[in-house]
């Protein structure tokens, strides 16, 4: 197609279901890991309640972004024409959609299983929470999950989140239907971060852990970058 | 993402961990405010983490709780902390308990080992990227060797990694600062015991992986005919199976047990100490393949049996030492080339064989050894198609030959009962805790493999280039004259010593070069035609000894007999052996002196090899002597070629031109053409 003849409205209204299928796939990583630590405070002392449903909002966001992207993604691979760098994109966000869709699917699997383990139907089921050292104030992250938006009108087919069990089926029939109608050999995408990325923000107030938990210790020498004293010892593990 | 859909019938399930469950209800049961453990509060510089709780605690409470000591609740109480239910809060890579005031914490359930999900690569990687981004440098050198290994082969998810990983980042400082610690602990712990760094033991390990889901709920069979059918098969068969008395499994059980339970690391104790409890790897330092001096319990357990002193790389050696005093080292050496041969590498197998065939089974190969005819019969129609396991037979026989014989004379060797003498027996260590602490701290990896395969090879090279005996090499008068086809002459010089020379045999690549410590009955029997046949080298054939090279496969040692070993044999040549033993009887001279010669005690005097000195004189007479040496090489047995030196007529030994002898060996299935010739 000449180029020439497009507008740049036209270029802009093409390009458009591929942006919102970058937007969305960040909007579903960024509520995956929510999802994530929301998940690690299950069956702690921190759990509660609260906590459950918080999980569950986050769980119906990610449903509807996942069902949405993945409808898109497909229509934008299986018809369409797309150019060669717009192809290649789409790939990408496929394959990377597709993990994402994966480490969901897990996470979902613990929460059911955490969620059977430690039922919070009765106080005194509350007794076998375990002590974990949280603090029992909540995760905080629900602001961040709200923060994560659709980038598509919201109303547009909406289905109900379903319960946990029929989702984790759910994704996975979908996972099945995704690989089976299109066809993207998922060895063809290569990354665009470098393999050690670089800081995300400036401030370093952050501690690592291990410098915190010296603390309490006769200290032991701080050993960074060696996983024994012995000094031949790099070559090795190099090998091994 | 992850291919899906594998449709073989591959084994990918984690096998069932009845443990986990028990472990579980055991951490919830220690929550209990009232009944459970007694919890702390840790302090940070900046902040205090309740819920901390000491080693000390938990094993008190498991003791009581299980009414147990103290040592047995340690024991549980580091299996909690190597499963990942529990986490030390100092020194978090060792995973044990410590009883005493060092803090631990309980793992949040997320993050608790299950049987069903392995831990991801992919989290794995997320983890690694975080803690990458959060500060650089602070991964280990395992960690980064892991992360790059990820990088690679992940690549095509590489961006979804490092986004994920930056999310995860984000969301985790949104929390309150304790809460962020006991993330960041609790997700530090978890991938210590799912990915622990190399040379520590993973209590995760399973083995392998199973071919059924453990956790899938057994479909009920319909109980259909055929169902039946299997089950009364499937019982027909249990019946058919022989059975052994109880008694008599159950006598062979503890007689293993009381002979081998002084050496059993887990019911004594190992001197100096155990490796794996002490990290003092004196123990693995004194016990290695090829130390010098081995230690006492080492040489104990050669005495168990032969096996044994075969499997352990020093007590082979120091067989071997043994066998090359005794001039029979071939018996081993084809023991191992054969081991060789079954264990290694498919392409080279074909060479090997054939190797192996021209190095030791052909007649005239420069170790032969003494195996019956039978067996030599199916070992030769094997090597027609050799594959991995054609040697099998002729392996058994000689390892049999060695356990019977050998094995006995070496055990009241000198050269064992020196190696007794020098075997050392360390002292037990007694570290105190500190001390043990210090070794666990000075950790090192092992040897690495590929250094332990390089002093492999070059032992066995040492071997190869030292090694063995060929007689033809021994000889200095082996010049080997091929293609010496029929020669009717007779070797005249040779007469006069008739006896014991008998075939300067050592000369003679192709004599049997069995074991020096051959049975005593086969001497018996082996002397019979060891004398005829000496003698038909005498009569001028020297050339009995002479292995002929021919195609013509080994007769049967033993038992064939004087007689037998000719049948195979052409009729012509029956005839010179009839001959010869008409001339042996003749001869009369010497007889005693053959015999004597051919008694075992010369054997381990002379050893089949070397013939120092009786060689040197021969020389001229050569070609003379060839005569018939394309004869059938029949089992020449061992006496044949020993003969004690303080022989008078050494110097006209050797004579046989047995140097006819042809170094060239045709293995039977190759062409058949050259039937009288010697090569």
């Amino acid at each position: 197609m000449n180029r020439w003849r497009r507008s740049v409205g036209e270029l802009q209204a093409r390009r458009r279901p591929l942006l919102e299928c970058q937007r969305a796939q960040a909007a579903f990583i960024k509520v995956t890991a929510c999802l994530q630590l929301q998940a690690t405070c299950l069956g702690s002392n921190s759990d509660c309640s609260r906590l459950r449903e918080e999980l569950g909002e986050t769980r119906a966001l990610a449903h509807s972004l996942c069902t949405g992207l993945q409808k898109r993604l497909t229509t934008l691979l299986t018809q369409g024409e797309l150019p060669q760098e717009e192809r290649a994109e789409a790939e990408r966000l496929w394959v990377l959609f597709l993990s994402g869709l994966e480490i969901f699917q897990q996470d979902l699997q613990k929460v059911i299983l955490l969620q059977e383990l430690f039922p919070l139907k009765q106080p005194r089921d509350r007794l076998s929470l375990v002590n974990t050292g949280g603090s029992g104030d909540g995760i905080g992250v629900t602001g961040r999950v709200t923060m994560s938006q659709m980038p598509w009108p919201k109303t547009q087919d909406q289905d109900p989140c379903p319960d946990l069990s029929t989702q984790i089926s759910q994704l996975e029939a979908m996972a099945q239907e995704m690989l089976r109608k299109v066809n993207v050999p998922f060895w063809s995408v290569e990354a665009t971060q470098e393999a050690w990325a670089d800081s995300v923000d400036t401030e370093q107030d952050d501690e690592p852990v291990e410098e915190m938990s010296v603390e309490n210790v006769a200290a032991g020498p701080q050993r960074l970058g060696g996983c024994c004293h012995y000094p031949g010892c790099r070559v090795l593990c190099l090998l091994n | 993402m992850t291919i899906r859909n594998v449709r073989d019938h591959g084994q990918r399930y984690r096998p069932r961990m009845a443990c986990l469950k028990k472990m579980e209800a055991l951490v919830v049961e220690m929550q209990d405010p009232k009944s459970g453990v007694k919890s702390q509060t840790q302090r940070l510089v900046i902040t205090t983490i309740p819920h901390a709780i000491t080693g000390e605690d938990i094993v008190a409470w498991v003791a009581n709780r299980f009414n147990i000591d103290a040592r047995e609740a340690q024991s549980i109480g580091t299996l909690m902390v190597a499963f990942g239910y529990v986490y030390p809060l100092q020194d978090h890579k060792r995973l044990i308990i410590k009883a005493d005031t060092s803090l631990y914490r309980f793992q949040t359930p997320y993050f608790w080992p299950a049987q069903q999900w392995p831990a991801e690569d992919t989290d794995y990687a997320i983890y690694l990227a975080k803690r990458n981004i959060r500060k650089k440098g602070v991964l280990e050198l395992h960690e980064q060797e892991h992360y790059n290994n990820l990088h690679k082969w992940m690549n095509h998810k590489w961006d979804f990694i490092v986004m994920q990983a930056k999310e995860q980042y984000r969301a985790g400082k949104e929390r309150k600062k304790p809460d962020r610690v006991v993330f960041d602990c609790q997700e530090r712990a978890y991938w210590v015991v799912h990915r622990p760094p190399p040379g520590t033991i993973s209590a995760i390990d399973y083995g392998l992986d199973r071919l059924t889901d453990p956790s899938a709920d057994e479909v009920k069979k319909k109980k259909t005919m055929d169902y039946y059918r299997r089950i009364v098969i499937f019982t027909q068969q249990c019946i058919m199976r022989s059975r052994v008395k109880s008694s008599v499994s159950l006598g062979a059980i503890v007689k293993y047990i009381t002979t081998c339970k002084n050496h059993d690391p887990f019911l004594a104790t190992c001197l100096p100490s155990n490796p794996w409890l002490t990290d003092d790897t004196t123990y693995w330092e004194l016990n290695m393949p090829n130390v010098e001096i081995p230690t006492k319990m080492r040489v104990e357990r050669w005495t168990f049996g032969f096996r044994e002193l075969l499997s352990d790389p020093r007590g082979r050696a120091d067989f071997r030492l043994f066998l090359k005093k005794e001039f029979s080292g071939e018996n081993l050496a084809f023991w191992e080339t054969c081991e060789d041969l079954k264990w290694g590498a498919a392409a080279t197998m074909k060479e090997k064989a054939q190797q192996i065939y021209k190095t030791f089974l052909a007649p005239g190969a420069p170790r032969w050894i003494n195996i019956d005819g039978k067996t030599m019969d199916i070992t030769v129609k094997g090597l027609v198609h050799p594959h991995r396991y054609v040697l099998d037979a002729a392996q058994t026989h000689i390892y049999m030959l060695m356990k019977k014989d050998s094995f006995g004379r070496y055990m009241k060797s000198t050269v064992f009962k020196e190696t007794q003498k020098k075997a050392i027996s360390p002292e037990e260590h007694r570290f105190s805790d500190a001390q043990l602490e210090q070794n666990a701290k000075k950790r090192k990896p092992n040897l690495s493999p590929i250094v332990l395969r390089q002093w492999e090879e070059e032992e066995k090279a040492r071997l190869a280039a030292s090694g063995p005996m060929d007689i033809t090499q021994l000889c200095k008068f082996t010049a080997p004259v091929p293609h010496l086809a029929v020669y009717t002459g007779i070797c005249e010089a040779q007469l006069s010593h008739g006896r014991e020379r008998l075939p300067p045999s050592p000369s003679f690549p192709a004599l049997p070069n069995s074991a020096a410590c051959p049975s005593p009955i086969s001497v018996a029997i082996d002397s019979t035609p060891a004398s005829e046949r000496k003698f038909e080298g005498q009569g001028g054939s020297a050339a009995a000894q002479f292995p002929s090279i021919a195609e013509v496969p080994l007769e049967p040692r033993v038992s064939a007999s004087a007689r037998a070993p000719d049948d195979p044999q052409p009729a012509s040549q029956k005839s010179r052996v009839a001959l010869s033993l008409g001339r042996f009887l003749r001869r009369g001279c010497g007889n005693a002196s053959v015999l004597a010669s051919l008694s075992p005690k010369c054997h381990s005097a002379m050893g089949g090899r070397v013939q120092p000195l009786s060689r040197e004189p021969i020389s001229q007479p050569q070609p003379k002597r060839i005569a018939n040496f394309f004869q059938i090489k029949v089992d020449i047995p061992p006496e044949c070629r020993i003969y004690p030196i303080d022989s008078e007529d050494e110097e006209n030994e050797c004579t046989s031109g047995v140097r006819g002898t042809v170094k060239e060996i045709i293995c039977p299935w190759e062409s058949i053409t050259k039937q009288d010739q010697a090569g």
